[in-house]
């Protein structure tokens, strides 16, 4: 039995479908996602819901799991995830290759940082193996390994002094900002994308504010004030995306990062941005809802938030699939030369197979009886 | 645009024995011509005769790119520099994102020139531009704000042009692009390392000797090898561009497809 629509799989289901189209560069379609209106975009998202998940997965249903198997649960998780990555890094390399046959052009080997995999194999699939040397745009899921490893310590600090968690998270994010410290890649020189000890700060603030106690109940009693707060920087950020008001980097104080806006090292300025568009978009999902029951428009609001929701339980098989089918679609562009037509054409196959993806997911599910874990484990 | 004025090599720094002059090896001699317009870098040379060091930060699709023979290219062109500018600590800090369009490149790019304080930005542009479809005026744009925020920001910019495929001598957006560049490197005043007609003309020059190359990987990165090559020496031909004649550059020969 899965279970019914909820904010968390809404949201989660749009994010999968925005980073499918923001990964095919140059998409028509790309000038339209949540980048283009504000400093923060569905990566972030994506880490804040997988935060909120992971309290609903250690204490949904108001019974709270014993910490060894939520410690356990998260390890395993992890585990799975790197599995993905490491599958859907080889289905690439696999695609870039044959890619670059059929169509006769070595150019194509060079995609996505996929040079390094082809002339120098023997370091580059070490890199591969550990994390080090990443695909272009198939970045994300590193980082989500690393932050499910780094949750099996959030959730102990959590379940032995909750009051520390948050503070400790925001230590390791202002260190990684002040000290710039990251992750650096191998055998290519350079650092990770998506900075896991800066990205961190998504995963617990999720985590801290889906508990109903301590920080989490303060942000509900104090959600309308904190909605007319959060509006004018949601507008703010819009104006600054539209129409260019970015501070210029090298005119603000040390250290830089805490004043910039740094998608590698999530700044400050994003962070807040972020947190803003989500407490004002708290309400979205309940009015959407209530929206999808109008007579005239239930037909076609209700499975559009069903559809989101399917995409969002199965997030993992989705933005797997997800993540290939954009290659596909780059592929596709540059051998259809990019149109209008061509593009809409890959959104709307990809899209399709995302949702045929999460429908043969539950397949599975739908067969078996229900069990009373199914709700709480898919995280 | 004002061409902008060079100042005096820096004092005290010289380039090594015959290293602007042929600091190529013999497998790249034959793409020089066709490797960059010879532009100053005014604050590359004043950043030598103040620091005595040179920070450049490695910008586009393969900064970091790694080689069989390690170290990458950027790791050559440090060398090569360290080689060539005797007395001069030369840092190369890689922050290429692959398949990374120019305008995702420029927003970035900003961040970084804040954070690291480079005198030289290396950009390889152009390539995931050409192969994603952007439009041309939306990519030299994108470009051309980029070249004149760093300007404004003291900082110099060598351009590094498109990938070679001989698959993309007749792809109309490709030449579209390429040319694009080459014609806002012109206006702008700034180097541009053709590493497309360079790698043409190496291309037909191997291929008339040995025929096509059978081994694109390895062909590959002998070009990578050589575009090394052409940055260390386009940038000491900047720094020291006033005591360099000048050759006209010969038009490569479009190569029969295959």
């Amino acid at each position: 039995m899965t279970r019914q629509p909820n904010a968390v799989d809404f949201w989660r289901g749009f994010a999968l479908i925005t980073i499918f189209i923001d990964h095919i560069p140059g998409l028509f379609y790309a000038h339209y996602t949540l980048i283009n209106f504000s400093i923060s975009d569905a990566a972030d998202l994506f880490v804040f819901l997988a935060g909120w998940s992971l309290r609903l997965m250690a204490e949904g249903g108001g019974r709270q799991m014993p910490t060894r198997d939520v410690v356990l649960r998260v390890l395993a998780r992890a585990l799975e995830l790197y599995a993905a990555q490491v599958m859907i890094t080889m289905l690439a390399i696999a695609m870039l290759a044959l890619t670059s046959i059929k169509l006769d052009n070595p150019l194509l080997l060079e995609w996505n940082n996929a040079a390094a995999v082809f002339n120098d194999p023997v370091p580059t699939h070490i890199g591969l193996a550990t994390l080090t040397h990443q695909l272009g745009y198939f970045d994300i899921l590193p980082l989500y390994v690393v932050l499910m490893l780094m949750a099996s310590v959030f959730v102990l600090i959590e379940r032995v002094a909750p009051n520390w968690l948050l503070p400790a998270s925001i230590t390791l994010y202002l260190c990684a900002l002040a000290f710039r410290l990251t992750l650096p890649t191998w055998p290519e020189e350079g650092t990770w994308f998506f900075n896991p000890l800066a990205w961190q700060i998504l995963l617990v603030l999720g985590f801290v504010l889906a508990k109903d106690t301590g920080i989490g109940a303060w942000v509900r009693r104090h959600i309308v004030t904190l909605r007319i707060v959060a509006l004018p920087i949601v507008i703010l950020g819009f104006l600054i995306v539209r129409f260019d008001w970015w501070p210029d980097p090298t005119k603000v104080p040390n250290p830089k990062l805490f004043f910039i806006a740094d998608k590698t090292y999530e700044t400050p300025m994003r962070l807040i941005q972020f947190l803003a568009m989500v407490t004002v978009f708290s309400l979205a999902f309940r009015y959407i809802r209530w929206f999808g029951e109008l007579a005239y428009v239930r037909r076609v609001v209700t499975p559009l938030i069903g559809t989101l929701a399917m995409l969002g339980r199965n997030s993992l098989y989705v933005f797997c699939v997800g993540s290939l089918l954009s290659l596909t679609g780059q592929v596709v562009r540059f051998t259809y030369r990019g149109s209008v037509g061509s593009d809409t054409v890959v959104v709307i196959l990809g899209i399709s197979i995302m949702v045929f993806t999460a429908w043969l997911a539950e397949s599975r599910q739908r067969a078996r009886p229900a069990s009373p874990a199914t709700s709480a484990r898919r995280s | 645009m004002a061409r902008a004025q060079t100042p005096p090599p820096a004092a005290g720094v010289s380039p090594a024995p015959g290293a602007t002059t042929s600091p190529l090896s013999k497998a790249c001699q034959t793409g020089t011509d066709a490797t960059a317009n010879e532009s100053p870098l005014p604050n590359v040379a004043a950043a030598l005769a103040q620091r005595k060091n040179l920070r450049i930060l490695a910008f586009g699709a393969a900064p970091g790119r790694v080689s069989a023979r390690r170290g990458g290219y950027t790791a050559l062109i440090e060398a090569m520099l360290s080689h060539a500018l005797e007395g001069i600590g030369v840092v190369m800090v890689n922050r290429g994102v692959s398949g990374e369009l120019a305008a995702n490149a420029a927003i970035r790019m900003k961040n970084e020139v804040a954070l690291e304080e480079p005198d030289l930005v290396l950009w390889q542009v152009g390539t995931n531009d050409a192969l994603a479809f952007v439009p041309v005026d939306e990519f030299v744009a994108t470009v051309k704000d980029q070249i004149g925020w760093l300007k404004s920001h003291k900082v110099d910019v060598v351009l590094v042009g498109l990938q070679f495929a001989t698959q993309m001598v007749r792809e109309p957006h490709y030449i579209d692009i390429r040319e694009s560049l080459r014609r806002l490197a012109a206006q702008e005043n700034v180097i541009v390392v053709r590493f497309f007609e360079a790698m043409q003309i190496i291309n037909n020059a191997s291929a008339s000797v040995t025929g096509p190359a059978s081994d694109e990987i390895e062909h590959n990165e002998a070009g990578y090898n050589c575009l090394a090559q052409y940055v260390a020496r386009a940038i000491t031909l900047g720094v020291f561009a006033k005591n360099m004649p000048r050759q006209p550059a010969p038009q490569p020969q479009p190569q029969p497809q295959k």
